[in-house]
């Protein structure tokens, strides 16, 4: 049956499709962003920081 | 008590910890895998010309293997027959234990010692 | 490094945006896959009334679970759940060991699922007529897919899986309702179809191992805790729940099926909730029970991804493994490093190892992980009584539920030795070796006194 053979290759491609969003995002992620600042997170600290910055 | 500064690692450094990590896992999955010493499975009962009745069925049974799509008993058979074989050596089973509790016992002593240290650097020494 | 945009801030963090419900869905949602495929393992072990007793035996062990966890995590609010508590509590080894249990629970639970998924797609196929599809694919996608939604941001991640797993609840209560109560001719045979203990009490024993699998993961909701609106309300209150409704899953699961199927069969069925509603005699039971069980399957991968990034995000932040992992993405605000880590180990296994030995490396890190929970509330207790510091749940008849989890836990020790018992020593000496890895050389880059993050006052006895 053709119908398989279809969804079998859309798979891959939905696979692939998704896998290249994560990977692009992360290498513009960390080109953009220095290091220090993707690290900054601390255990604790969140309450404290969450007041700072309104989301 | 004097303030502990860890060493910078280096990114290759970084690399070769997570690498050595991901050996031992996949090491502790696929070792046994490949000595053959994994799992147990179950081994049927071979009969000959097996019949509902030779294999303990009553109707209702026979009724729902019908509907499960076995309708010849021979096919039933080695499901039905299939146990375990749940024998075990005292040695091994004493093996077991002593692993288990030495694991605990040196996971709860080592972290203590750390963790003696983790306080004073963090409260102060007393 | 390129320099930082202005509209960065200084300090990254997770983003606080869940409720009680999202907590409810993360537990039940990694577990409710359990009810449709795996819990039958036990009644293979040791006949349809062991499967019910260790189900039962198996509620209490997470009951004990749940209530322990909710005291503990309700006052240690931060990601990392349990790696978390064992850091403030025992101390910095333990606290590696149970961060890996974590991490390898989850990700072979995900990889199961992964498998799950590839099988289904093969049997709905082979219904249509078409034999033999290439599973891969499948696996692929749906690990891809379910890392891109978690890679984007938590709150649609598991508003997800709440959608999904509340469906696949409703899914398993409309079997029970209309293949017991609303019918006129119930198709249900308990009386003929049971019989007695085919191992005796040996194999009630045995089926502890999988009676496990009936409620395995629910202890993941503590991972949501950096996540999390109130941790100190949301967290015991969705713990609480979600246990109270695989109890009652599971229970209706078992009653549904050992009706239905003679318990050989049962025993060794891929798919026990889809056969029960093919055996109702119903179609459209039979297609909502197969949406249920690739739901439920996709809502425990999601969960799992959840959990398992958190737990390894927590470790790198802390310097216990390289610092690298530790970071959060600036926009989504998720541990997006962990998240992509993790795909290809996932894959890896979903890939290449057997179904079963997954399944059991991923029952045994739960394990070892109840394990250390009992010492873990004995030493809270001792560490921090009740007048020292303020818990937002404090749980009932203390040591009580440490002292039956423990007795539990042995229990189920014996009966994976039963069955796996080399694996058992396998996934042991794995332990051992990475301890002593991390106490003598990766420690050393740990900040001593930076690890312990609580308000809290110096712990008795230190």
């Amino acid at each position: 049956m053709q119908l398989w053979d279809i969804l079998e290759y859309a798979a891959w491609g939905l696979s692939a499709v998704f896998g290249l969003l994560i990977v692009a995002d992360w290498i513009k992620i960390d080109t953009t962003y220095s290091e220090d600042v993707l690290t900054s997170s601390r255990e604790g600290e969140l309450e404290a920081m969450t007041e700072q910055h309104k989301l | 008590m004097a303030r502990y500064i860890p060493p910078k690692q280096s990114k290759i450094g970084q690399m070769i910890d997570v690498i050595v990590l991901l050996i031992l896992a996949i090491g502790a999955l696929y070792i046994p895998l490949w000595m053959g010493l994994a799992g147990s499975s179950k081994t049927p009962v071979p009969q000959t010309a097996p019949t509902w009745e030779s294999l303990g069925q009553n109707p209702t049974m026979v009724e729902k293997w019908n509907q499960l799509g076995f309708t010849d008993p021979a096919a039933a058979s080695d499901i039905i027959t299939a146990r375990f074989d749940y024998s075990f050596s005292t040695g091994s089973l004493i093996l077991m234990v002593v692993v288990i509790v030495g694991y605990f016992v040196m996971m709860v002593r080592l972290s203590d010692k750390e963790y003696r240290e983790v306080i004073s650097e963090k409260f102060g020494d007393r | 490094m390129a320099n930082t945009t202005a509209e960065a801030p200084e300090k990254l963090g997770l983003l606080r945006v869940l409720g009680p419900a999202h907590v409810w869905a993360l537990g039940v949602g990694i577990v409710l896959v359990g009810e449709y495929m795996g819990w039958n393992f036990a009644v293979g072990k040791g006949g349809a009334y062991a499967a019910l007793i260790a189900c039962w035996f198996a509620g209490l062990l997470y009951s004990c679970v749940a209530m322990i966890d909710s005291e503990v995590t309700s006052t240690v609010a931060a990601a990392g759940g349990q790696y978390t508590q064992a850091k403030h509590i025992i101390g910095p080894l333990m606290a590696f060991n149970v961060g890996l249990y974590l991490v390898f629970a989850y990700t072979m639970l995900e990889a199961a699922n992964a498998i799950t998924v590839g099988f289904l797609m093969d049997e709905v196929a082979k219904l249509t007529g078409h034999e033999g599809i290439n599973q891969d694919p499948f696996i692929i996608l749906s690990v891809m897919f379910l890392a891109w939604l978690n890679y984007r941001g938590v709150l649609a991640t598991l508003t997800f899986s709440l959608v999904i797993t509340a469906f696949a609840f409703t899914a398993v209560i409309l079997l029970f309702l209309f293949s017991v109560i609303l019918t006129g001719d119930s198709p249900m045979r308990h009386a003929e179809l049971m019989t007695d203990l085919p191992y005796g009490w040996l194999g009630v024993l045995a089926s502890m191992h999988f009676g496990l699998w009936y409620y395995l993961g629910i202890e993941g909701t503590t991972q949501a805790a950096e996540e999390v609106r109130s941790p100190a309300r949301s967290l015991p209150f969705g713990t609480l729940a979600g246990i109270m409704t695989l109890l009652i899953a599971a229970t209706l699961t078992w009653y549904v099926c050992v009706g239905l199927m003679p318990w050989e069969y049962l025993g060794q069925a891929g798919v026990p909730l889809f056969d029960a509603a093919r055996l109702s005699g119903s179609t459209w039971l039979m297609v909502l029970l197969g949406i249920g069980t690739l739901f439920a399957t996709l809502a425990s991968a999601n969960g799992c991804i959840n959990d398992a990034s958190r737990a390894w995000f927590a470790m790198g932040r802390d310097h216990y493994l390289p610092a690298w992992f530790g970071a959060v993405h600036p926009k989504y605000r998720t541990p997006y490093r962990s998240i992509i880590f993790l795909v290809p180990i996932a894959l890896i296994f979903a890939l290449g190892a057997p179904l079963d030995q997954v399944i059991t490396f991923s029952i045994l890190s739960g394990l070892l992980g109840y394990t250390f929970m009992p010492i873990n509330v004995i030493l809270f207790r001792k560490k921090w009584p009740l007048d020292t510091i303020k818990r937002g749940y404090e749980h009932p008849f203390h040591p009580l539920p440490a002292i039956t989890l423990i007795t539990l836990c042995s229990v189920t020790y014996f009966a994976v030795f039963l069955g796996y018992g080399t694996q058992l020593i396998a996934m042991i000496s794995f332990y051992i070796v990475v301890s002593l890895w991390f106490h003598f050389w990766r420690y050393r880059f740990v900040k001593r006194a930076d690890q312990f993050t609580m308000p809290w006052p110096r712990p008795r006895g230190y």
